[in-house]
């Protein structure tokens, strides 16, 4: 956990080390009066690079993915609850009694 | 419904309570999250927190839950001492609360004294008519007493005032099963499969009925449920799979003579005799013989 969230804190830093450059590069360009395409190629590797770093630690760092299928050996449905709103009590535990004596103390 | 990682957990936590690992509060938590009847566990560990005055503290306001509950188990158990000592804790600490009253009106009953139960119920009804459990716990009464065709009718008016109660149909099913009226319950399992479409195992019991009920007619769509009951577990039910081996096999003795247009390809049973031979071997495989010597037999 400890390595996906450090590399998700650099990834961030890489995307927001793009973004000064982008802004610098357009401050530039203002200065020397020409127009603004789109960001330089090493810009544009570094904001891809950064990209990844954060999907990664994403993915990675939050654990395991659940099941959603209802039907995998997780999700899938072996008993139904006891149907407690209709239980009775006139079964055949009278007969057995229960070993230890129990108490409520107080 | 229980998945199966909840009853994992569930065993695991018992397993672990059991042998004194401590965990009892998680244990009885998840007890009453899935509505399990596991009575003596829980009065055995329910006492063993209540009795512990330090445990007791820790719990704060969650304490009246678990006497409740301690007192269905303990009325379940046939230890009315128990269940009438949390009653009177109950009763201290909420004095006017409906909820109190149910617990006694099912001492009440669970003691055997079903006139006074029955006062007790209806001086709570006439307080609040609308009340779903305490009508539940009539039906209950009714079927205690073995009068099932009171039962039934008690269940009937209930079901025209609450008709999307999921669990009061389930009960209607099960007590027509009982008494073999198969149409009535086959009704109440299709109530059940439209309001939960996804759980598998009324789709299972539909076909089971469907089956019994026999006639060309039923024992296709018998079918077409146990095979919907496949899909929804994965291929795990082993009774589901049977199903489909019985169904196929008494279809085509039915329609031994008319040869009708034959839609019914052969292929599902032999997937099906597939599955469950390979089932067998990875679980049972000393009652392998058994089973095909039993599915030979089918596929006349």
């Amino acid at each position: 956990m400890g390595l996906g969230f450090m590399i998700g804190v650099f990834g961030v830093l890489i995307l927001s080390h793009a973004a000064y450059s982008t802004i610098q590069y357009r401050g530039l360009l203002k200065i020397m009066e020409e127009e603004f395409s789109g960001p330089p190629m090493n810009v544009v590797l570094e904001l891809l690079l950064g990209f990844f770093f954060c999907i990664w630690a994403a993915l990675t760092v939050p654990g395991n993915f659940l099941s959603i299928h209802p039907e995998s050996e997780e999700n899938r449905i072996v008993s139904l609850s006891a149907n407690l709103d209709f239980m009775i009590f006139n079964h055949r535990a009278k007969v057995f009694p229960l070993e230890i004596d129990m108490k409520l103390k107080h | 419904m229980i998945s199966k990682t909840e009853e994992s957990q569930l065993n695991r936590l018992e397993n672990q309570v059991d042998n004194g690992g401590g965990g009892a509060w998680e244990y009885l938590c998840l007890v009453r999250k899935l509505k399990v009847r596991r009575s003596e566990k829980v009065l055995k560990h329910g006492l063993s927190i209540l009795n512990d005055a330090k445990q007791r503290s820790a719990l704060g306001p969650e304490e009246w839950t678990l006497y409740e509950q301690l007192a269905l188990a303990a009325m379940d158990c046939h230890c009315p001492d128990v269940a009438k000592d949390c009653i009177k804790v109950l009763q201290k600490k909420f004095p006017e609360s409906k909820r109190v009253g149910r617990l006694e009106g099912m001492l009440l009953e669970a003691k055997g004294s079903w006139a006074e139960a029955e006062k007790a119920y209806s001086s709570l009804l006439e307080d609040n008519p609308l009340d779903q459990v305490i009508h539940k716990r009539r039906v209950a009464m009714a079927k205690a007493q073995g009068n099932v065709s009171g039962a039934i009718e008690w269940l009937n008016k209930y079901l025209e005032i609450f008709m999307a109660d999921h669990d009061a149909w389930r009960e209607l099913a099960e007590i027509y099963v009982s008494l073999q009226m198969y149409k009535q319950a086959a009704f109440c399992y299709e109530e059940l499969i439209l309001s939960q479409p996804t759980v598998p195992l009324f789709h299972l019991a539909y076909a089971d009925v469907l089956y019994t009920l026999s006639g060309l007619e039923n024992l296709q769509t018998a079918k077409k449920y146990y095979a919907s009951t496949i899909d929804l577990t994965g291929g795990r039910n082993t009774r589901a799979l049977l199903g489909i081996c019985l169904c196929t096999s008494a279809i085509a003795q039915l329609s031994k003579g008319r040869n009708k247009e034959d839609k019914e390809s052969p292929e599902l049973q032999s997937l099906a005799a597939t599955a469950l031979e390979k089932d067998y071997k990875q679980r049972a495989s000393d009652k392998l013989s058994l089973l095909t010597s039993a599915l030979r037999s089918l596929k006349i």
